[in-house]
């Protein structure tokens, strides 16, 4: 230890811009791990997510990007009949979020509600800190409506208590009672790009039933198509479906099966992680490349100190122990930056009110960051060892002699 | 009396420059000797040295170093052997610039892990005010003369009191007054402690001053 500060203190920090220059590389191979190893357990969370719908008789709605919508042609009439046609004739997963609405909590942060059917809450399978599932019998303008919370809504609103609101799409003013409490970061990944997600700490499940559905507004109705997904259904359903909605609304829906959904991940995302996982290889030899480079000519600069040392007794595997400890400090630092950086942005998101956004965890950070932070120690000490093992053979190829003295 | 030093080398070979030197090169030394290697440039005196001073291994032949053969001794060894055993007095540009005159003094005691011993603190004090460099501990060595940088080095060389002092143009560079300075510390060593000292030079003068003289010749 003594030894090791001495080389620190002494002989590599006198040469702090080489050193400041191997903070920043590292800080970079840091970073670009992370972020692509992060979005790599993100997009697998988001995948294992979506494989819950990605079964037989399932199929997804997806509103065509060709559709071309009038205002004129959609109108609460016509989409009330839809649900009615869908109630009749489909079992149907829908839920819906975004409908944002203020609502008084310790947090000062705006309240998304989100509006899930039984087939939806079924498939969802939300996991509750405090509480009881919800419950989809009730009647809407006589029964109080049990509702599950965030985690960021418990305090001000535990399970028992009552929430008193104008409802969002129904534009009631409806009682909702908190039935349960839904665990910290319970989060819902986006079909179409898994790596994305928004968190409920700051939501309301609301559970819908079909009174709820013919009561509410054109708001839900649009809303709760887009990701509406048919179960035990088929193609010949599927199409129907489609047509009556473009015939009915104007709208072209396609509704993908399973084979598609696998196919279009494995096209698409498998794609793009596999371009991802390319560049961030070669960006990372890079680096290493530069910090070898960095290190050698350290070296280089250093010799006449290492051989100082050499002759008055210091030994190769004292020195490689020196090389490692100092290796080891450099990638703490790295990492505590790097740990700092996450832990603002996640903190940003508190700051900036995002309430789809903000979570909870050990200093800010949550799971997928901490796997991704070991990760990234991981491949630290694959560069620490290559550095180090590069430059030690480098300085044992340079003879010790007292003639680099003279 | 045993030989301190048993050296029976066939040859040095310098793989990537393609040649070889020391061929046949047998010498033994007796502890309390004081002999001097003279030769042309490029003989193998400082390649001597630096096998005599366990810093090169790569050598075809026998070198035993205190009735053991260096060669079966570990790398770990070897470099406590350097530090509590053999001291090098270089010359004066081989000091740390970016440490100051008394670090760089201490620097073995680093590695013998004895730096707050009473008796070696007494030790250093009694070897600084010897060579009078109190005055420049607390100097960087670009503050002070070559002759107040080649005392530094002679003080680290001697911290450990070590049984073997090896020297390699130890009075290069220096002015007549320095020179002198520095052979008086040497001698004076090895008459106090009958330490062995072996010096590499060109000096003529120098060399004479020791009890025996090799001189090395080029290979044929």
């Amino acid at each position: 230890m003594r030894i090791l500060r001495f080389f620190i203190t002494r002989i590599f920090l006198k040469r702090w811009i080489l050193v400041l220059g191997m903070i920043i590389l590292l800080f970079l191979a840091n970073y670009l791990s992370f972020t692509a190893a992060r979005s790599i357990i993100s997009t697998f969370q988001g995948f294992q997510q979506i494989e819950t719908l990605n079964q037989d008789g399932t199929f997804i709605a997806n509103l065509d990007p060709d559709s071309k919508a009038e205002d004129e042609t959609v109108n609460i009439d016509k989409t009330r009949k839809l649900y009615e046609y869908l109630h009749n004739n489909y079992t149907y997963a829908l839920q819906a979020d975004g409908f944002v609405t203020s609502l008084d909590n310790e947090h000062k942060m705006e309240v998304t509600f989100n509006y899930i059917n039984e087939e939806a809450y079924k498939i969802n399978q939300l996991r509750l800190s405090q509480g009881n599932h919800l419950n989809f019998i009730y009647q809407l303008n006589k029964d109080q409506i049990p509702v599950l919370v965030g985690a960021g809504l418990a305090k001000t609103y535990p399970v028992g208590s009552t929430i008193e609101i104008k409802d969002p799409v129904t534009q009631q003013l409806v009682n909702l009672n908190v039935q349960g409490v839904l665990k910290k970061n319970t989060y819902r990944s986006n079909f179409y790009a898994p790596n994305s997600k928004n968190y409920f700490n700051f939501s309301i499940f609301l559970p819908v039933n079909e009174e709820f559905i013919q009561s509410a507004g054109l708001d839900l109705h649009v809303n709760g198509l887009m990701d509406i997904a048919l179960l035990d259904s088929n193609e010949e359903e599927a199409m129907n479906l489609k047509e009556y909605i473009q015939e009915n609304l104007g709208m072209k829906f396609n509704f993908f099966t399973q084979q598609e959904n696998v196919d279009y991940f494995e096209e698409y995302y498998i794609y793009s992680l596999k371009i991802i996982c390319t560049i961030t290889l070669l960006l990372l030899l890079i680096i290493v490349c530069l910090a070898i480079w960095n290190n050698l000519i350290s070296i280089r600069l250093m010799i006449k100190d290492f051989t100082i040392n050499l002759v008055v007794g210091l030994s190769y595997s004292k020195l490689r122990a020196i090389f490692y400890g100092y290796f080891g400090l450099l990638i703490s630092i790295t990492l505590a930056l790097l740990f700092a950086l996450i832990a603002f942005n996640r903190y940003g998101f508190w700051l900036g009110k995002a309430n789809l956004l903000a979570t909870y965890g050990i200093f800010g950070l949550i799971s997928m960051d901490w796997i991704a932070l070991l990760i990234v120690l991981f491949i630290d000490l694959i560069i620490a060892f290559t550095i180090v093992e590069l430059t030690i053979k480098k300085i044992k190829r340079i003879p010790i002699s007292v003639g680099v003295l003279n | 009396m045993t030989s301190i030093i048993k050296l029976d080398i066939r040859k040095k070979t310098f793989k990537k420059k393609g040649f070889s030197i020391l061929h046949d090169f047998e010498l033994e030394v007796e502890p309390g000797e004081r002999l001097s290697i003279i030769g042309e440039s490029g003989v193998g005196k400082t390649s001597l040295l630096n096998i005599m001073g366990l810093l090169d291994t790569h050598y075809q032949g026998c070198y035993k170093l205190f009735g053991s053969s260096v060669k079966d001794l570990s790398q770990n060894k070897l470099a406590e052997w350097r530090n509590k055993k053999i001291g090098f007095v270089l010359q004066e540009s081989a000091l740390i610039n970016s440490l100051t005159i008394e670090d760089n003094i201490k620097l073995p005691l680093l590695y013998a892990n004895n730096e707050k011993d009473r008796a070696v603190q007494d030790h250093f004090k009694r070897i600084i005010y010897k060579i009078g460099i109190e005055p420049i501990l607390k100097k960087k060595p670009l503050e002070c003369s070559g002759g107040q940088r080649s005392r530094a080095v002679f003080a680290r060389a001697v911290m450990m009191n070590p049984q073997i002092i090896l020297s390699d143009e130890p009075t290069a560079s220096l002015d007549s007054k320095n020179k002198e300075n520095i052979i008086n510390l040497l001698f004076d060593m090895n008459k106090e402690f009958n330490t062995t000292v072996i010096t590499v030079t060109h000096d003529l003068d120098l060399a004479n001053r020791h009890e025996r003289i090799i001189t090395l010749e080029r290979n044929e």
